[in-house]
């Protein structure tokens, strides 16, 4: 009973991938094949996927076939036979991934050495980015099964064509392109074309990925009003209350009584002192008023100070930004955006 | 006194203070012995300007002085006095300062007339907001008498209170004594004592400009 329920498990793992694309399938050889591969009629699913590749199919249906084929010699244990088949299906769809949680082991690791047979470029990988003229890079991420001379290019509309790396690779290859000419300018702006071409040999395979540059102005910096975590202080501050405004009218007053006093010709005897009185009782009433009175606010030193070492701090670094302004006002930021692309990538 | 009203017009703009305003004014007044004294009011004006450091302060009144109860004096005259200091701030609480005062009498004998170069300092203190409380003490240099003589010490002793009491009202109010050593020597027969007194209050009010 376990030995049929595990083979059951495993034909359904060769099944699954295969049933996933059958609704897009209209030549009707090939849809009697999927048939045959979701009944489990393998010997029938060769003769039928066979005949189905000698009919007039689409690419995705010979993709179909041949895929349909891999997994039902992989199924049969004919596994050499599942690898050409598989390699088949790569050079049509170079993208084709298999799942390995969802295929069979057998036919995964088919497919895995189809993939290593055939010199393809995969995974063509453009981000879109933004950046400042020579202060950023276009990453550009692909894949080369096999070991391979590989140049990356950059071909735009107008024929322009600019190199961005030419080496061996294998594998996954991560290259970053500064989309600058030369002169250290940035590229002008418009459509252009990524073109990874690999060559081992005869072989030689091409991939490629359209983008759009353009240009922009770089963002300046808004002026500073304040720094953070710093305020301005209050310039005044109100002293506290005190008697001091009558005690100044009593030092005053005292002053001028005891002068008034002191210099009176002793000749010509006491003058009047009515004079003094009215003049002395005002000073001393308002001395008094004052007294009662909320003191005016003076000036805070220290927080002037403060207060003018943070305007100068803060007009120094809108100094910085002005600079910096004027730099970013000759900056060119670039964005670059991937395009859907017009035509997959095939084997030359 | 036109003159300023008019000047404190434009002064504002240039960040000039001018206050301009009229005073009442109590005097006393004692000359030679102690039986010639002599009280009385009298009205005038007063103008002041400030301009950073430097301040200058005038003012004029006229005052008819009658014979006090108690003297010996049998007539009154009118005094018109006439002050100016022009002064400069060495500390925010203190200036020093220099003038003239000019005093003249009517009837021209009646009293002495004098005119003297001022120099001398002053203190002054914010006591409060829009009060400011004045001292001052002068030297009268070289003072000129109408009946002659000369003075080898005068001095004049001066109080100041200005409270602005709203927007541009002040309130103003000055204290001066004034002591003057005359001698003179009248028919060459020697010298002799000769010596003036007098004290004016002036209260007013002035506008500020």
């Amino acid at each position: 009973m376990t030995r049929h329920l595990r083979a059951l498990a495993w034909l359904v793992g060769f099944a699954a991938p295969a049933t996933a694309g059958a609704q897009t399938v209209q030549n009707a050889t090939l849809r009697r094949a999927q048939q045959a591969y979701d009944n489990l009629e393998y010997r029938q699913v060769v003769s039928l996927a066979q005949a189905a590749l000698r009919e007039r199919l689409t690419g995705a249906e010979r993709a179909r076939a041949y895929e349909l084929l891999g997994f039902t010699y992989g199924a049969l244990d004919s596994i050499l036979r599942a690898v050409d088949a598989f390699k088949q299906v790569v050079l049509i769809d170079p993208e084709r991934q298999l799942d390995p949680n969802r295929v069979s082991p057998k036919a995964y690791s088919a497919f895995d050495v189809a993939l290593r047979q055939v010199l393809l470029v995969r995974q063509l990988r453009i981000d879109s980015t933004s950046f400042v003229r020579g202060r950023g890079a276009v990453p550009i991420r692909f894949t080369v099964t096999q070991p391979a001379r590989v140049v990356t290019r950059v071909i735009g509309t107008g024929g322009g064509s600019y190199m961005i790396d030419s080496g061996a690779w294998n594998g996954q290859v991560n290259l970053s392109w500064p989309a600058r000419l030369a002169n250290g300018d940035p590229v002008p702006a418009g459509n252009y074309t990524v073109v990874v071409e690999a060559r081992l040999g005869q072989n030689a395979f091409s991939a490629s990925q359209p983008i759009r540059v353009s240009h922009g102005s770089v963002d300046t910096l808004p002026s500073l009003t304040s720094l953070p975590g710093y305020q301005y202080l209050p310039e005044t501050e109100v002293p506290p209350q005190s008697w001091r405004p009558l005690g100044l009218a009593f030092l005053y007053t005292g002053g001028a009584l005891v002068g008034t006093l002191g210099l009176e010709s002793s000749s010509l005897g006491s003058s009047s002192k009515r004079e003094l009185a009215v003049v002395g009782g005002a000073a001393l009433v308002t001395g008094f008023v004052m007294t009662l009175r909320k003191p005016a606010p003076r000036p805070a030193a220290a927080n002037i100070l403060y207060n003018r070492l943070l305007r100068d701090q803060i007009a120094r670094r809108n100094q910085d930004i002005a600079k910096e302004n004027v730099a970013r006002r000759q900056q060119v930021q670039l964005t670059l955006v991937p395009v859907a692309k017009p035509s997959g990538a095939g084997p030359r | 006194m036109v003159l300023l009203v008019l000047a404190a017009r434009t002064a504002p703009a240039q960040g000039i203070t001018v206050t301009v305003g009229p005073q009442f004014a109590l005097a006393s007044y004692r000359e030679v012995a102690s039986g010639l004294r002599y009280q009385g009011t009298g009205f005038g004006g007063g103008a002041s300007a400030r301009y950073r450091k430097l301040s200058a302060e005038a003012s004029v009144v006229r005052l008819t002085l009658d014979p006090a109860a108690g003297g010996t004096a049998t007539s009154g005259f009118t005094a018109t006095e006439v002050d100016v200091w022009v002064a400069y701030d060495l500390a925010p609480y203190a200036s020093v300062e220099a003038g003239f005062i000019r005093r003249t009498a009517d009837p021209e004998f009646d009293a002495q007339s004098v005119g003297a170069v001022r120099i001398g300092a002053r203190s002054f203190y914010e006591i409060g907001p829009g009060a400011t409380v004045l001292f001052r003490a002068n030297y009268l240099a070289a003072p000129k008498f109408s009946g002659g003589g000369h003075a080898g010490f005068s001095i004049d002793l001066g109080l100041g209170l200005d409270v602005r009491l709203a927007g541009r009202l002040h309130g103003t109010a000055g204290y001066t004594f004034q002591r003057i050593n005359r001698k003179t020597n009248p028919g060459g027969t020697g010298e002799i004592d000769a010596p003036i007194q007098g004290t004016v209050a002036r209260v007013g009010l002035a506008v500020g400009f």
